[in-house]
């Protein structure tokens, strides 16, 4: 049931423009910003794109999740799902993995700056897949927030605002925290920290299990607020 | 089989559904009928489970088919697609499909996007994803919106082909000539309470009963 969700999601999502113009715009603006660091670093190295690749993902998943929900409640198509009956859990994973795979679609033209680089320069390839490794495993944790904000609302706009709010919070939780007592708890759940450790060539499974956690967190809560619309 | 015992609902301490009970038994065609507001449609989803009764119990002998009062697809997917993730989801397999397009009479839009059909090719698609594998319970909420005079005819022979197959259906609707002509009883619903449950007989003698039946519920 799960794959029927995920292949029916695929197919609506494609056939909108949503994701070709996201993954357009998304590409554009790194591509920039890449070439940027690349000049005003005069060295051929890939590190420097996946803080700017992940902090683009965070405006990127948001809008792709917005309608998983939220459209469909709008419209009243989730309503037959769930008169089926379809329990939530299926559904949020479905659409989920939807989010996150087309995330990886729009991310993957990235991986040609690493093909680049390699031309023309003799960049150091650990770090180039530990960092795209890292931006996919935040591309879940956030493809995961986005799927929660959307079954929490029946307004798309209001779901990409909560979402990228949510995962603004979660980005710069470590801002601030050395002159706070704790603050290095409150640090640990900062996703660019996390993703930090993975641009720099390290796999951390302590940041691997933390993304997943991330996601699965959100996913159960999601599937908790899909239930709970039988209460409103 | 479906029996409703009691229901109640409410929305912000506000009573919308009062103590509705009456039952729609195999083969037989019910018309649930009322004013704006009645809480016809709160009673189906109540049925359906897509809202939590404030009392009372509902019960559904098997998977129901349901066409809600406004159907949405995916417009991005052709009515085949559609229909056959619905089966998917319905755990059916792919042949039912092919008898619901046959069935609601969609064959020839079935390769066509949801989204560039018109609203009474919509609403057919609607009637082929509630029948689809000829579930033993139907819930329609104004079936036949939307569908022009002899799409209208090809309906109610559709609804009626499924209750003498044995489902019980359970039809919202606002036309009363529709009610006489397809439902084997009518249940009427003022302001959340059933407040008469017979057979429809006529449509012009329907009409008379209902209006009254309503005047009398509103003055009490």
């Amino acid at each position: 049931m799960t794959l029927a969700v995920l292949r029916k999601e695929l197919a609506v999502l494609w056939s909108s423009s949503l994701p070709y113009v996201v993954g357009a715009a998304f590409q554009a603006v790194l591509g920039v910003l890449a070439v940027n660091q690349l000049e005003v670093r005069g060295q051929a190295v890939i590190q420097p794109l996946f803080p700017i690749a992940g902090f683009l993902l965070l405006f990127t998943l948001p809008v792709l999740t917005m309608r998983s929900f939220a459209e469909e409640a709008r419209t009243g198509t989730l309503d037959l799902l769930l008169a089926i009956p379809v329990a939530p859990r299926p559904l949020v994973v479905g659409k989920w993995l939807a989010a996150w795979l087309s995330s990886l679609v729009v991310l993957a033209p990235a991986a040609l700056v690493a093909g680049l680089l390699a031309m023309w320069g003799d960049p150091d390839p650990g770090p180039a897949v530990s960092g795209f490794l890292g931006l996919s495993l935040l591309a879940a944790a956030l493809a995961g927030v986005g799927v929660l904000a959307s079954a929490c609302t029946s307004s798309q706009p209001v779901a990409a605002m909560a979402g990228v709010f949510a995962v603004l919070v979660l980005w710069f939780a470590h801002a601030g925290t050395a002159t706070v007592e704790a603050g290095g708890l409150v640090a640990a759940l900062s996703l660019s920290e996390r993703l930090r450790t993975f641009a720099g060539g390290a796999i951390d499974t302590a940041d691997v299990a933390y993304f997943a956690t991330v996601a699965a967190a959100c996913l159960g809560a999601a599937a908790l607020a899909v239930d709970l619309r039988r209460w409103r | 089989m479906i029996v409703l015992d009691g229901l109640c609902r409410s929305f912000g301490g506000r009573p919308v559904v009062r103590n509705v009970s009456f039952s729609v038994g195999p083969g037989e065609v019910v018309g649930c009928l009322g004013p704006n507001g009645a809480g016809k449609t709160t009673t189906m989803r109540l049925l359906l489970g897509l809202l939590r009764p404030s009392g009372g119990s509902a019960c559904l002998g098997g998977p129901a088919g349901y066409l809600p009062e406004v159907f949405a697809a995916y417009d991005g997917l052709s009515v085949r697609a559609y229909l056959r993730f619905v089966a998917r989801m319905k755990r059916l397999p792919a042949a039912t499909v092919e008898r619901a397009l046959d069935a609601a009479q969609v064959r020839e839009i079935a390769d066509r996007p949801v989204g560039r059909l018109s609203k009474g090719q919509r609403q057919r698609v609607g009637l082929a994803q509630a029948v689809l594998g000829e579930p033993p319970v139907l819930v329609l909420d104004e079936p036949t919106i939307g569908l022009d005079p002899a799409q209208v005819v090809e309906a109610r022979a559709l609804v009626r082909a499924s209750a003498d197959a044995g489902a019980a259906v359970l039809v919202s609707t606002h036309l009363l000539a529709e009610a006489a002509a397809m439902c084997d009883r009518v249940v009427v619903l003022v302001g959340g309470a059933v407040v008469a449950e017979e057979r429809p007989g006529d449509a012009a003698d329907l009409e008379a009963r209902f209006l009254r039946l309503v005047a009398t519920a509103e003055l009490t």
